[in-house]
């Protein structure tokens, strides 16, 4: 019932050989059901038990899954809602809102796909197919920046996802080698069981392996060089989907893996490696937005420093883990939110200069308001969700006995702040542009957005219980 | 005191085969190019030639010039006596090893790049830079691949690197070796200035190496410096065949094994001829600064050969 | 150790870390082509006779596989490539030939160093070549950093992606086959998208050297 949607809505936009608008809408329905198939998930995980399916438990949803499968299904959701094609000017004629169509989907496919495999092997192959699909959409509108970025990522992001399967390989060399037999050999729940039994050497070098890799595809540094370009290049539906989750999405590789490392020795090994690569991402995020002059470029450094607080988070025990979980739900609610704006005002001011865009407020209040409360929810202000995610965290450092560490971690997101803050004053006051059109336009657009905000403020005000019982869920997963 | 008799042996068959070697090679490269070619036995008439020219020397030449065919035909003469051309144990190999095989190799390049440099000439200094930029790369690959071998045999004595060969034949086809023997026969066209890093037929001085360091040298001293070479291309074509292919190698002293160690060292001999021969018509003399590139090959190679053999012990 | 059985294969491997070092050393892409080729068919021999010996009947599907993916069609779409490529050769490369060679000769060594504790822990007879497979997945690396040509770039990844095959089915006779065959899916998949990226690139910027491609910065 999830995977089905995203399916049928490419198929079907293969299909089509001339674009018409009936695709887009079908599309936009489809994703819902796939949302509801989430919410389905996460009452059955809630109420105890793990759904697997398929022979050898080929599928398998438990908390962990469910968390990431909500939050691709919703931003899956929005990018199909608000993608090309929905009719009304929006820039891309007909052949491009197909390509969108057919390969938007099958990478909301093969991202639902890994979120709820079992086996690793097969959780490998979704995200390199995420890598290729994406990479077809990144050149939408031929420019010789958009040929570089895509460039650059198909060639970092293949190198990391084949050292990640190098990774995948010495992990399962590792197994066979001490448990002698080898079906289901790849699956994550047979992984964790003989965990313990794991020759150390190996399964430490195999998680360096897979740290680059899905770390590459994660944004973390030093591999992160692909990202600025890619997701600022990308068109804005493409670019919401890749920020908001499928930097999650790498990171639930990763979480998976850490999760057998950590069974198998330890939680040192992992945690310093996270806590490095995590403060040298804070660190090339927050201070590479003091120089920034492209407002979409500058979203994207926002997105890498993010990652590296989710894997500083990480290392941070159980209450990191849950710090960073809710972290990244709302990371991926407010990134995708902010990109598809951004998509709007570039569609308007037909640059991607923060020189280039001034008077955001007068030219399209509503849209400039919402682009606000976006820009101001991702850099931690209350009343958002992030604030209390990144207070969270804050809290899990001082109980594990790190307060240099916060210290650092506060300083470095004080720096991403007021930078962003600036920016974004020099984005909304002032006049408008000349031959800039006054006035929102279709507005309608907002109104999923609008609900994104929305959502963040509940989160920031209070934490649902089925959301907490969710990722107190997936802390237990962690421990156990 | 059989031993002793026997390297001496050993020693005057290497210096009496070098020029029919280096007239063989000759000899087959005419051949495959549709030209009669001189005798094979020509090199032996040219030294008796320039054994009884004049020597003429250059006024600005020191004692340097006059001393180093000496010491480049001694040098040459006392690696045959520590290499094993014949057979193996050897009373010499005490104090023969590989290391002091390569110092007494790198021993007479030296001093014929300083010969090079002393008289003044142009020629002779771009001949000796050259040289020692060959050198510089060339020499520790020697000393590596043989190396390689000598991991597996627990030894850096040559002798025992054969005696070991020979003992275990399913050695010789292990990665390690193989490698080695690819490095060593790169260096070896290096070391003996052959295509494709050096024409020894050439007469165009910009593109000599070797020539260029001995063309002040006239009479009695070009006669022993070009024994002396021919004599290092015999030890570097022993040392391939010997170390890697050891059947053949006399390991007892009695005149039936020493009978079969000097045909197979013929028969090697002529086989590695006849390689260098096809190899020098096939290709071309590479450009000055793609010989660097070459020899990093090699040294690569030797690099792996130690890692497999270490790996592999 | 003396095996035929291990004899074979680290022949085999040896063969296939030689062949990547030629795209350090070489500088034309028909060069780099017949490289790959070599590669990929030492590769499937490996492979072939570790399924021979093993005995594991599956690696026959993977052997032939990548006989036909690596060996053949990617060959034939790459000499594609060539023919309106070829001018451009790997003249001046970020870092020079002969230092390119010794660094890859270092980057092997590192590999033996890093797979010491796989090596003794496997009991298999193909253990000796891991460490070799592993310098060919470091030497590959090496190349995609250290080169300017988008097209030496591609069979630099290539050459990864074949290393780690070699590094797994040396080390665990293989992974399970849906597994390989959807990894050859991908990598299929992968190479095509490259290649057409490679053709925009030639297109919208007149060559395919990398180093033009410094327009985003910061």
């Amino acid at each position: 019932m999830l995977l089905g949607p995203p399916l049928l809505a490419a198929l079907l936009a293969a299909a089509v050989k001339p674009y018409r608008r009936f695709v887009g809408w079908t599309n936009a329905l489809l994703s819902l059901v796939s949302l509801g198939a989430a919410v389905v998930l996460w009452r059955h995980v809630l109420a105890g038990d793990v759904l697997t399916s398929g022979p050898v438990e080929f599928l398998r949803a438990d908390a962990l899954s469910t968390l990431l499968a909500l939050c691709v299904s919703v931003v899956g959701g929005l990018a199909a809602w608000l993608g090309p094609g929905m009719g009304g000017d929006d820039g891309y004629d007909g052949a491009q809102a197909r390509r969108f169509r057919i390969f938007g989907n099958l990478f909301t496919l093969m991202m639902l796909f890994a979120v709820v495999s079992n086996n690793v092997g097969f959780m490998w192959i979704a995200i390199e197919a995420t890598t290729i699909t994406s990479a077809m959409l990144i050149p939408l509108h031929v420019t010789k920046a958009s040929v570089e970025a895509s460039w650059k990522y198909i060639l970092i992001g293949s190198v990391g996802i084949a050292l990640a399967f190098g990774g995948t390989v010495l992990g399962y060399f590792d197994f066979v080698n001490l448990a002698g037999h080898r079906e289901a050999a790849l699956n994550w729940t047979v992984l964790m069981a003989s965990a313990p039994r794991l020759h150390p050497q190996v399964i430490q070098l195999a998680f360096v392996f897979l740290l680059v890799g899905y770390g590459t595809k994660a944004g973390l540094a030093p591999m992160h060089t692909w990202l600025p370009d890619a997701h600022s290049e990308a068109p804005a539906p493409l670019s919401a989907m890749m920020s908001g989750v499928l930097l999650a999405v790498a990171l639930y590789a990763v979480i998976r893996w850490k999760l057998v490392v950590n069974a198998a020795v330890g939680t040192g090994f992992t945690d310093e490696l996270f806590t490095a690569m995590g403060l040298l991402s804070l660190a090339i995020g927050a201070f590479s937005l003091v120089v920034q002059r492209n407002y979409k470029r500058m979203l994207a450094y926002s997105s890498i420093e993010h990652t590296g607080l989710i894997c500083v988070g990480l290392a941070l025990g159980p209450l990191g883990m849950f710090a960073s979980m809710l972290h990244l739900l709302n990371h991926a609610l407010a990134k995708s939110a902010i990109f598809l704006l951004a998509g709007r005002v570039l569609h308007r001011y037909r640059t991607t200069e923060i020189s280039g865009v001034s008077g955001l407020l007068t030219a399209m209040p509503w849209t400039g308001g919402v682009f606000a409360a976006g820009v101001l929810a991702v850099i931690g202000l209350p009343p958002f969700g992030l604030f209390i995610s990144e207070f969270a965290l804050f809290r899990a450092g001082f109980a594990a006995g790190r307060p240099w560490l916060m210290g650092l971690v506060l300083a470095l997101l004080a720096v991403a702040f007021v930078s962003m803050i600036g920016h974004l004053n020099r984005m909304l006051y002032g006049a408008p542009a000349a031959g800039v059109r006054v006035g929102e336009g279709s507005a309608w657009p907002l109104v999923p957005l609008g609900l994104c905000m929305a959502a963040l403020v509940v989160l920031g005000l209070t934490l649902p219980a089925p959301l907490r019982a969710l990722l107190t869920r997936i802390v237990e997963i962690a421990g156990s | 005191m059989i031993g002793y008799a026997l390297e001496v042996a050993q020693a005057a068959l290497a210096l009496l085969l070098a020029p029919g070697l280096v007239g063989l090679i000759r000899w087959m490269k005419a051949r495959l190019q549709n030209r009669r070619g001189a005798p094979v036995l020509q090199p032996y008439w040219e030294l008796r030639k320039l054994f009884r020219k004049e020597v003429i020397v250059s006024n600005n030449a020191s004692w340097l010039f006059r001393a180093t065919p000496f010491i480049v035909f001694a040098s040459a003469v006392a690696v045959t006596f520590l290499v094993p051309i014949l057979a193996v144990p050897l009373p010499f190999d005490g104090i023969g090893d590989l290391l002091v095989v390569v110092y007494l190799l790198l021993l007479g390049t030296f001093f014929l790049s300083l010969a090079g440099l002393d008289p003044g000439s142009p020629f002779g200094g771009m001949g000796a830079s050259r040289e020692m930029t060959v050198a510089a790369l060339a020499e520790p690959t020697v000393a590596l691949a043989i190396f390689a071998l000598a991991l597996s045999a627990g030894s850096t004595n040559l002798g025992q690197i054969v005696a070991r060969t020979m003992t275990n034949p399913g050695a010789a086809l292990s990665p390690g070796h193989l490698l080695a023997f690819g490095a060593l026969f790169i260096v070896t066209l290096a070391e003996t200035g052959r295509l494709p890093i050096d024409n020894p037929a050439t007469h165009l001085e910009l593109t000599m190496i070797h020539e260029a360091m001995v063309l002040e040298y006239s009479g009695r001293y070009l006669a022993l410096i070009e024994w002396a070479a021919a004599v290092k291309l015999l030890i570097f074509f022993s040392l391939l065949g010997n170390l890697f292919v050891p059947w053949g190698v006399s390991m007892a002293l009695t005149p039936a094994t020493l009978a079969i160690a000097v045909a197979s060292l013929l028969a090697k001999l002529v086989i590695l001829a006849g390689v260098v021969a096809v190899l020098e018509t096939r290709i071309a003399k590479l450009r000055l600064f793609r010989v660097p590139e070459l020899l990093s090959v090699s040294f690569v190679l030797a690099l792996l050969a130690v890692t497999s053999s270490f790996l592999l012990r | 150790m003396d095996s035929v059985f291990s004899q074979l294969c680290v022949l085999g491997s040896s063969l296939a870390l030689i062949t990547g070092l030629i795209l350090l050393w070489r500088r034309g892409v028909t060069a780099y082509i017949s490289a790959f080729t070599w590669q990929s068919r030492a590769i499937t021999v490996v492979t072939v006779v570790v399924a021979y010996f093993g005995p594991d009947h599956e690696l026959y599907w993977v052997a032939g596989a990548l006989f036909i993916l690596k060996g053949v069609v990617i060959p034939r779409l790459l000499k594609q490539m060539e023919r309106r490529f070829a001018a451009e050769r790997e003249l001046d490369p970020y870092v020079n030939t002969a230092t390119s060679l010794v660094i890859s000769g270092l980057l092997v060594l590192f590999g033996y160093a890093i797979t010491r504790p796989l090596v003794a822990l496997s009991h298999l007879p193909t253990r000796a070549g891991m460490p070799l497979a592993m310098g060919l997945v470091l030497v590959s690396l090496f190349v995609i950093i250290s080169r300017k040509k988008a097209l030496t770039q591609v069979i630099g990844f290539l050459m990864l992606e074949n290393g780690l095959a070699l590094l797994a089915v040396l080390g665990t006779y293989g992974i399970p086959l849906i597994v390989e065959l959807g990894v050859f899916l991908d990598v299929l998949m992968g190479f095509l998208v490259m290649q057409i990226f490679i053709y925009q690139i030639h297109e919208t910027f007149e060559s395919i050297d990398v180093e033009q491609l410094s327009n985003l910065r910061h």
